[in-house]
């Protein structure tokens, strides 16, 4: 039953990533006018014109263009950057190492921060704690990264001197970045800690714990804590893909070299065959962690699998 | 809860207003280059200083957090009408149409929202419309998402099946039965979003991809603050104060919408 189910998200994620490719495809062909007038200007030799119109098979139909590109994508030619000529592929593969630490020390600052947070509220719900701990948690979401960063760059970097302003090879250099990353992420995470132990704490097993004369203690953790964590792992695996939205403007203010780092040089070059690349790169890890959001849901729930 | 978030709101709320009735107490050209105040000190005529142009910061502020408004306001309008509209079409329509709206839907969430409007802004060009475009693309989603399960779930009351007899058009229905009766998640839905589009067009405009000089968008202070960081610190922080003070207001107006129309929100807000 559970394998048949799996299998079928799996199948359901194909269409998805096709379209995906599809918008991708033709992000190339929303550039106003002529993408060779935008990336020459109107002055270039018509020799060279020509020859990037090749490079980016503009001189090809439309329906050609699209399904060489596809074809190309599943062969693993992603085309060539517009800026160094290496293969798009390379340039992205060789960046998500740097984004895979950045993500990864994030979401387990988060994670840190946010059961802790999250469970505090849930145990004062409607006490002096609770508003701390929401209170945190809303300006956790409504703190720009691209302002908290700049801003704890200058509190622990420039004024304090405790870190490196940016970069990544000095040592404690991502503590800085994965802070401003991973804020927002522990907010949302502790909001869903909060709200999912309170619902699992007024469920029937709760009660039923409860007539047994279960210390409360016990049910906390026990009980109430084993249903809590089905949305909350779901939402830490959705996060998980969240993360790379963020990370783009996260890179960009500490420099980090990363995939987001990479699409943000790629976008001010206009090496729209490179922009392509990463936007897709990006958009298919965060199908992946969606699906795997779905899976999680439907191991650690039983009840999702019927309906 | 309730007379915390009360305060904090107007804590909040205290910043942009104090900006802009400072801005129009003081009334400085946002946009005068004056070179010989490069980043001068704060005066009694300019209380926030200059920067890096010699421009008084106030005003740019000001400029700035109106942008931040009317973009913001304009992407939930426009992005509002195409997603209620596509939600309504899917939900009454059903079948091929509903299928193929609701895919595309599914595409458009399966990137990063940002990373989407930063791609469609950067290939479409700088500019405050294109800006809205890119923006719009991605917001509209969450409308059509939310109006269609509402009116699915309306589709067989008996009210609705009494107006389907009288012969009442589609859009009528939609217009006088549907949209009262589906207008509190939307609010809701509405002041989440713009939150997030808030938050958007500074990001996109703070990477560079959104609003341009010479025009004032907090993102773009924000940009050109952290090039100065470490001359003039301040540079940074009113801005990024401002925005986040906006950004505080619209979220706890949108938590207070929610506790008080009491609606269980499917499906994430942003």
């Amino acid at each position: 039953m559970i394998v048949r189910t799996v299998s079928i998200r799996f199948v359901q994620a194909i269409p998805t990533l096709l379209g995906v490719a599809t918008l991708v495809f033709f992000l190339l062909h929303l550039v106003p006018g002529d993408p060779v007038d935008a990336l020459l200007g109107e002055t270039a030799m018509p020799a060279d014109r020509e020859a990037l119109r090749a490079a980016l098979h503009l001189d090809e139909p439309v329906w050609q263009q699209y399904t060489g590109y596809l074809g190309g994508l599943v062969a693993g030619d992603w085309g060539q950057s517009l800026v160094d000529h290496r293969p798009v592929f390379e340039r992205i593969i060789e960046r998500i190492p740097a984004t895979a630490r950045l993500a990864a020390v994030s979401l387990l600052l988060a994670v840190v921060l946010a059961l802790p947070l999250g469970y505090w509220a849930a145990r004062h719900a409607g006490h002096r704690q609770d508003v701390a701990a929401m209170g945190f948690s809303l300006l956790g979401v409504s703190i720009p990264n691209f302002w908290l960063g700049p801003v704890l760059m200058l509190v622990f970097a420039v004024g304090l001197g405790w870190l490196p302003v940016s970069g990544m090879d000095q040592p404690g250099a991502i503590v800085l970045p994965a802070i401003t990353l991973g804020t927002a992420l522990a907010a949302v995470l502790s909001r869903m800690a909060r709200s999912s132990w309170l619902e699992a704490m007024g469920g029937d097993a709760v009660r039923t714990a409860r007539a047994f004369g279960i210390s409360e203690r016990t049910i906390w953790w026990r009980h109430a804590a084993r249903l809590a964590a089905i949305p909350v792992i779901t939402m830490f695996a959705l996060q998980m893909g969240a993360v790379l939205g963020g990370a783009v403007i996260t890179e960009t203010v500490f420099d980090w070299p990363g995939l987001g780092l990479l699409t943000i040089e790629a976008i001010q070059r206009r090496d729209y065959p490179l922009v392509q690349g990463c936007v897709l790169m990006i958009a298919a890890f965060y199908v992946l962690a969606n699906l795997l959001a779905d899976m999680l849901g439907l191991l650690l729930d039983p009840r999702q699998r019927h309906g | 809860m309730a007379r915390a978030s009360r305060y904090l709101v107007i804590l909040c709320l205290l910043v942009p207003a104090l900006v802009m009735l400072a801005a129009l107490l003081f009334g400085q050209d946002g946009h005068a280059v004056d070179l010989d105040r490069v980043l001068a000190a704060p005066g009694p005529a300019h209380p926030l200083g200059h920067d890096a142009l010699g421009r008084d910061v106030l005003a740019r502020l000001a400029e700035g957090l109106q942008l931040s408004l009317s973009v913001g306001m304009a992407v939930i309008l426009f992005g509002g009408m195409v997603g209620i509209s596509i939600g309504m079409l899917a939900g009454w329509a059903g079948g091929i149409l509903d299928a193929g709206l609701m895919r595309l839907a599914d595409i458009v969430l399966s990137f990063p929202g940002i990373l989407l409007a930063i791609a469609l802004a950067a290939m479409l060009g700088p500019g405050v419309d294109n800006l809205i475009i890119a923006l719009v693309a991605v917001g509209w989603v969450g409308f059509a998402r939310l109006t269609r399960a509402q009116v699915l779930s309306f589709k067989g009351t008996p009210f609705v099946e009494a107006a389907v007899a009288n012969g009442a058009s589609a859009p009528y229905i939609a217009w006088r039965h549907l949209l009262p009766n589906i207008a509190a998640p939307l609010l809701i839905e509405a002041s989440f979003g713009l939150a997030a589009v808030i938050i958007g067009e500074a990001g996109l405009s703070f990477l560079g991809v959104g609003v341009q000089p010479p025009d004032a968008s907090l993102g773009t202070m924000i940009r050109e603050g952290t090039r100065l960081m470490l001359v003039s610190p301040s540079l940074v922080i009113w801005p990024g104060l401002v925005l986040f003070s906006l950004v505080m207001v619209v979220n706890l107006l949108g938590d207070a919408m929610r506790d008080k129309l009491d609606v269980r929100m499917n499906g994430q807000s942003h």
